[in-house]
Parts: C-alpha cells; sequence; structure tokens
C-alpha cells in the first residue's frame, strides 16, 4: 500500500502543478519590438536531418551566433497537416522572423505571408511564381524564397570530376530534365569539365543521363536504374560518377563508391547522409542554406530584405576520406574557380530552363 | 416506486460498468503520463512545461480546440473501423489502406465529377455523393478481405497488410499519373482542389473545425446503436465471441464477416473522405499517413466500445495536437508524443502491469478482441 500511496501523491501534487503553471517563459519577450526572434518550422522531418533541415536551422542558428537573432526556436513538423499551425504558432507568438524549410511548406507560407503582414517569411527551396504572374504580383510583400544557383554547383563539381579522372571520362545520372533545377545540375556539370578542358587542355567525355524516360512517380525514386546506369557510364571507362536527382541518383552515387570510382553527390554534403557511398565521396554540389538563411535573416532584421526570389550561393563539399587524393593545385584550381563564379568573372553558360 | 427504484439501479449499473471499464485505460494513461515526465526529466526537459504546453496548445485557446477536433475527426473514424472489426473477431490492420483508397475516391468525385457530368451539382448531393463513394470504395476494399477470410480462410491480418501495400502504391501511381494535378505551378504528387460544392462546411468562420467532427459523433453513437440494438450487432458481436456457436444458432458466418469487414472498411473510408472533403479539398500523396495504426491503438484503448473510441481520439488529438506547442515551449522532439502513446497503449495491452502497480484485481472475463491465428 505505500507505494501506492506514493504514487498517487506524486500525481496529485504533478496535477496541482500542472494546472497552476499554465504561462510560458519565452513567449513574452517575442513581442517586444527590441527582441528580434526568428523561427525555423521543418518540413516532414527533423533538425538533425544532415540535410536541408539541418543547414537551414544551423543558418538560425548562425544568424544568433551572429547578433542578428535574439531568439530561436525551431518546431518539427510530423504531419503535413500541421503546417500552417506551425507556422501560426511562431506567428501568434510574434515572431519576427520565420523560416521554412522545402518546397512542400510554399503553400502554407504564402497563406501565412498574408495573415501575419509583419512578419518576414523565408521560404527555402521555394519558388515564388506570385512573382511573375500579372495577377498576383503585388500580393506578398514579406515572403522571400530561398533559391540557388544549381548550374554553379554543377559546374563547381563538373571541374573538380574533370580534374581528378584518370581516364578523361565523366558520368552524371540525374532525374528528369523536366525539373529545371536538375537540368541546371546535370548542364552545369557539363559546362564545369568543359571549362576545366579548356584550361589544361584535356579533352573530358562526358556522359550526362536524365531518366526523363519514366513519370515523375519514378525519375526520382528509382536507384536501380541509376546503379545501372551508373555502371554502363563505367563499363564504358568513366571514374566519377555525378548523382543528382533523389533515390536514383543515390542509387547511381552508392554504384560508383562500391566499384571504388570517384562518387559525387548533390544538394547537401552526401559524404554524411549516404555512409555506404562515403569513402569514395570525392565532394557534392551544394545549396549553401546555411548562409542564405542568416543573411536573409539578418536582411529582415535590418530591413532590405525583399519579397520574391533571392539566390543564394552554391558550393562543393569537402574532400572529406578523398582529402589526401585531391592535389594541392586542384584545390587552389577548384577555389579560383568559386571565386570566379561568386564575383561573376565565370559564367556557367546554362538557360535556366531546357529550352 | 419500483419502477423507478429499478431504472436508478439500471443506472448504477452502467455507470458501474464504465467505470471499471474505464479503470484500467484511465490509469494506463496516468502511468504512461508520470513515466514520460520521468523520461523528459532524465533528458533534461521540464515534464510540468511540456505537459501544460501540450494541452494549452490542445484546449488552451478556440483556435487549439478547433484543431484538437480537425485531429480526432479521421481518429474517431478509424477507429471504429478497427473497433468494429474486433467486435466481429477480426483484425483489420488495413484501415491505412482502405482509408486511403476512400481518400482517392472522394477526391476524385469531388473534382472531376462536375466535368464528367457536364453540369454543376448542387454543392448538397455533391458532398455527400463524394462522401458515399468514399466510405463505399473503402468498404469494397476491405470487403475483398473480408470475402478472402470467409470463403478460403485467408487470414486478414495478412490480407489487411498486403492491401495496405497494394493501396498505398495504387495511390501514389494514381496521384503521380492520371489524377495529377496539372497547373503548371504544382510539382506534388496530389490531385486538383475539390470543387466548392464538394467540400463540407466549416462551423464557425476562421477556425479549421468542420461538420466532419459532427458526423464522426453521430457516426459513433450509430455504431453503438448497430452493435447493441440490432439482429446484424448481435450476429457480429456473437460470430466475433464464438463463431462455431453463432454457426449453430443458425447465424451465417461467412455473410456476417463479409459485412463485418465491409462495415469496418466503409468506417475507414470515412475517414479519408472526411480528410479531403472537410480538411484538405484535396489528396496529397503522404497526406493522413499512419492514421490506420494510430487507429488501433485507439481501439484498444477504447476498449473497442465506441464512446471508448471517442474519448480515446479526443486523447490522441490533444496528444498530437498539443505536440506543436509542446515542442515550442521545450524544444523536445515530437517524437516524445509517440513514445507517449506506446507507453499507453503498452499499459492498455498489458493490464497485468497496471493492475499489479495499483493493486487492482481482475473482476469478471478478460473482454476478447481478437480469437487470434486460430480464428
Amino acid at each position: 500500500m505505500k507505494k501506492l500511496y506514493f504514487i498517487m501523491a506524486m500525481l496529485i501534487v504533478a496535477s496541482m502543478i500542472l494546472t497552476a503553471c499554465g504561462g510560458a517563459a519565452s513567449e513574452a519577450d517575442c513581442a517586444k519590438p527590441e527582441v528580434f526572434c526568428v523561427g525555423l518550422v521543418t518540413d516532414v522531418g527533423k533538425v538533425n536531418d544532415k540535410s536541408f533541415n539541418q543547414s537551414a536551422w544551423e543558418g538560425v542558428q548562425k544568424s544568433q551566433a551572429d547578433g542578428v537573432a535574439d531568439v530561436v526556436q525551431f518546431i518539427e513538423t510530423a504531419d503535413a497537416k500541421d503546417y500552417a499551425k506551425n507556422i501560426a504558432t511562431f506567428g501568434d507568438a510574434g515572431y519576427d522572423v520565420i523560416v521554412t524549410v522545402g518546397f512542400n511548406l510554399g503553400e502554407a507560407t504564402f497563406a501565412a505571408g498574408a495573415a501575419y503582414p509583419n512578419v518576414k517569411f523565408i521560404g527555402v527551396d521555394q519558388f515564388q511564381a506570385w512573382q511573375f504572374s500579372e495577377d498576383t504580383a503585388d500580393d506578398s510583400a514579406n515572403v522571400t524564397g530561398l533559391g540557388f544557383p544549381e548550374d554553379n554547383a554543377g559546374f563547381l563539381v563538373g571541374a573538380l570530376a574533370a580534374m581528378m579522372s584518370e581516364t578523361h571520362k565523366l558520368g552524371a545520372v540525374c532525374g528528369t530534365d523536366v525539373v529545371p533545377p536538375v537540368w541546371r545540375f546535370g548542364e552545369g556539370y557539363k559546362a564545369g569539365a568543359a571549362y576545366a578542358d579548356g584550361m589544361n587542355g584535356t579533352t573530358t567525355e562526358v556522359f550526362v543521363v536524365y531518366h526523363s524516360d519514366v513519370g515523375f512517380d519514378k525519375t526520382f525514386t528509382d536507384p536501380e536504374w541509376g546503379a545501372q546506369t551508373a555502371k554502363s557510364m563505367m563499363d564504358q571507362g568513366a571514374d566519377a560518377i555525378f548523382g543528382c536527382g533523389g533515390l536514383t541518383g543515390n542509387g547511381a552515387i552508392t554504384a560508383a563508391a562500391q566499384a571504388g570510382k570517384y562518387a559525387i553527390g548533390v544538394d547537401a554534403d552526401q559524404y554524411l547522409t549516404l555512409p555506404e557511398a562515403a569513402p569514395r565521396m570525392l565532394s557534392s554540389a551544394m545549396k549553401l542554406i546555411t548562409p542564405g538563411v542568416a543573411e536573409l535573416a539578418a536582411a529582415a532584421k535590418d530591413g532590405s530584405i525583399v519579397p520574391g526570389n533571392f539566390l543564394g550561393t552554391a558550393g562543393y563539399a569537402p574532400f572529406h576520406d578523398l582529402d589526401g587524393e585531391v592535389s594541392a593545385e586542384i584545390k587552389a584550381e577548384m577555389e579560383k574557380i568559386n571565386a570566379g563564379l561568386l564575383d561573376g568573372s565565370i559564367k556557367t553558360g546554362v538557360s535556366p530552363v531546357k529550352p | 416506486m419500483p419502477s423507478e427504484k429499478q431504472s436508478n439501479s439500471r443506472v448504477n449499473q452502467i455507470l458501474r460498468s464504465a467505470l471499471d471499464a474505464s479503470l484500467i485505460p484511465f490509469l494506463a494513461i496516468v502511468t504512461a503520463v508520470v513515466l514520460g515526465g520521468i523520461i523528459i526529466l532524465s533528458v533534461g526537459g521540464n515534464p510540468l512545461l511540456a505537459y501544460s504546453g501540450m494541452l494549452e496548445g490542445s484546449l488552451g485557446s478556440k483556435k487549439a480546440l478547433s484543431e484538437t477536433a480537425v485531429w480526432a475527426s479521421p481518429y474517431i473514424f478509424a477507429g471504429l473501423a478497427v473497433a468494429l472489426a474486433f467486435k466481429g473477431g477480426l483484425f483489420n490492420i488495413g484501415a491505412e489502406g482502405q482509408l486511403a483508397v476512400g481518400a482517392v475516391f472522394s477526391a476524385l468525385i469531388g473534382y472531376a465529377l462536375p466535368g464528367w457530368l457536364g453540369f454543376e451539382i448542387p454543392a448538397f448531393i455533391h458532398v455527400t455523393l463524394a462522401i458515399l463513394i468514399g466510405m463505399i470504395t473503402g468498404g469494397i476494399w476491405a470487403g475483398i478481405v473480408g470475402a478472402l477470410k470467409a470463403y478460403t480462410g485467408g487470414h486478414e491480418v495478412i490480407n489487411t497488410i498486403m492491401m495496405n501495400y497494394i493501396a498505398l502504391n495504387t495511390t501514389s501511381f494514381l496521384l503521380n499519373g492520371v489524377m495529377k494535378d496539372h497547373s503548371p505551378t504544382n510539382a506534388s504528387a496530389r490531385t486538383p482542389l475539390i470543387a466548392e460544392g464538394a467540400r463540407l462546411p466549416v462551423m464557425f468562420e476562421g477556425l479549421r473545425i468542420h461538420w466532419g467532427f459532427v458526423l464522426a459523433l453521430l457516426v459513433a453513437f450509430l455504431i453503438w446503436w448497430i452493435l447493441n440494438k440490432t439482429t446484424l450487432g448481435f450476429e457480429i458481436r456473437t460470430v466475433g465471441l464464438n463463431p462455431d456457436a453463432a454457426k449453430y444458432a443458425g447465424i451465417n458466418v461467412k455473410r456476417t464477416i463479409i459485412i463485418t469487414m465491409m462495415l469496418s472498411g466503409m468506417l475507414a473510408g470515412l475517414a479519408g473522405a472526411i480528410e479531403v472533403t472537410g480538411l484538405n479539398y484535396r489528396h496529397e500523396l503522404g497526406f493522413s499517413i499512419g492514421y490506420g495504426y494510430d487507429a488501433i491503438a485507439i481501439a484498444l484503448l477504447g476498449k473497442s466500445h465506441p464512446l471508448g473510441i471517442v474519448l480515446a481520439s479526443l486523447l490522441f488529438a490533444i496528444m498530437r495536437n498539443g505536440a506543436t506547442r509542446m515542442q515550442f515551449l521545450t524544444q523536445l522532439p515530437v517524437d516524445l508524443i509517440s513514445m507517449l502513446q506506446a507507453l499507453i497503449l503498452l499499459f492498455v495491452a498489458a493490464d497485468a502491469i497496471v493492475r499489479y502497480i495499483y493493486r487492482i484485481k481482475a473482476k469478471g472475463e478478460r473482454v476478447v478482441l481478437t480469437r487470434g491465428w486460430g480464428g
């Protein structure tokens, strides 16, 4: 009986305190104008997913470290029906900036923009189509979509692969070229290899295959096809494979790594997300979400943020395990190319969509 | 007056049996909450802030209450689906797939029917049709499993799981293919928006709570009535308790099994149809995922009684909806909610643990949920 009394007592105390304490600690501050608060809503997923959600959250944390944001907070979405509610939780708490991560939150973010006109919204990877439609051009004065120059990212890894290749044959296995970012990755890769050729006087053959022969349901989710395509490229002598297109690309990357060739990832640093390919992961064509988010948050604070589409920067991931194989000259060359892309002295020449 | 006395004692009896039935689930919830609190403490969180945040986020305002009802609506339908099958001695693990089928067809009727007919359908008829078709297709989907069970003895657990895969992959195929929203700005696997006339109206302007919640409560009452006041309900329960005895009593067991599965599937299909017509106004890949599995937990926690299902659904809705606020205040991971649900379920299923902790003697016979593999 003693145990029962103990449990009962504990429950009573717990319920009493539960009912007594209602208010929240961090809530009141954000409504004050002098306290700058940045909230982040993930897509269905976690802030430690080693991909978009994590990079965006690191950007928010960076804005706190830089002294831009006083309070930062995230909400992980567990179900798509909570998008609007999760955004509203920050909006109602008086947050100044709300970052939403991923294409899927685009509509909810746009709707929240109208509901919370005083909040600045940053939509990571959310293309703001309203800007280009005459009917809606003035609709949203507080939503900024953070996009990326995928062609620059493809250009960087293309140049790197061309400099590293011994057979002077490269492959890229991508999702459908109907999706503009995929097209820009693939064509940027070609352009990068050609640029490296022009520099070093080499002739590199580049095979880029888009999985456009199937529907949207299959094009990004076909790792077997990706692996097969990568293998046939390697049979033809390719010794570096760039995978760009979800699971299809991952299949190609893994196949390349297993064959001992150079594997090149996409979007995030896939050394961290594809452990089975990590030992042979040369680099990844990256969208630099972290600095992009931090930059936009700072712009939101000083009022210089512009609604519509904001183009962030692209980059390439560290060489990790293969760092020893990349010569100092190539590393220096890569930095030069990256700087050239950033200041505009190097252009990829890739059209935004497939002509 | 003797008659009044009699009715008084009858009320007492009902109250007492309700108390008895809800004692173990209630203590299971309490135990899980305490244990969850200890776990929150052990990871450095504040359990009081977490729980008060959860309650505030789910019950603390009009908006919060509305969202809780929005969460509860599909849970009630899907929970009833699993519970009804339990009553008939069947374990319907396929609510997930039946829900998806219901959602897809409800959406199809919602966006495509006016085009097929060539004229606008009156709103009341259109929304009714969309919901009915979702319900019927869900029923057919589950009825297939019922027929397999009745005529071939194929076990419904295996078959409903298999049918889940077929349903979810077919849904993916349809949403990426013929049913895909082909507007130029869309890249997601989803249907176009359903027509205005096919939408369940919201109950209050500015809130998302819709009439599907009221419908869910009505259907819960209807299921209670069918199970306890009709011949069909008696047959379902008898087959559930002992099919051999039912057969000797002259009940057509095969027919009853099929009807039970169909009714179960219809309820799951309704869950999907309600989500489409009341909330999302379209079906999209990734919507309403996992509700069919949550429904099993709800049916168990609610002891397969319609009122129990409604209460268990509300509890799950409170936890799911309050999770946002809890997370916002404490930065504890949302997985905590799943863990709490699992703990509650664990204590409901293994009620011996609860009885041991609180020193409760087992009374009467155990509720038979399913007849297991040999059934």
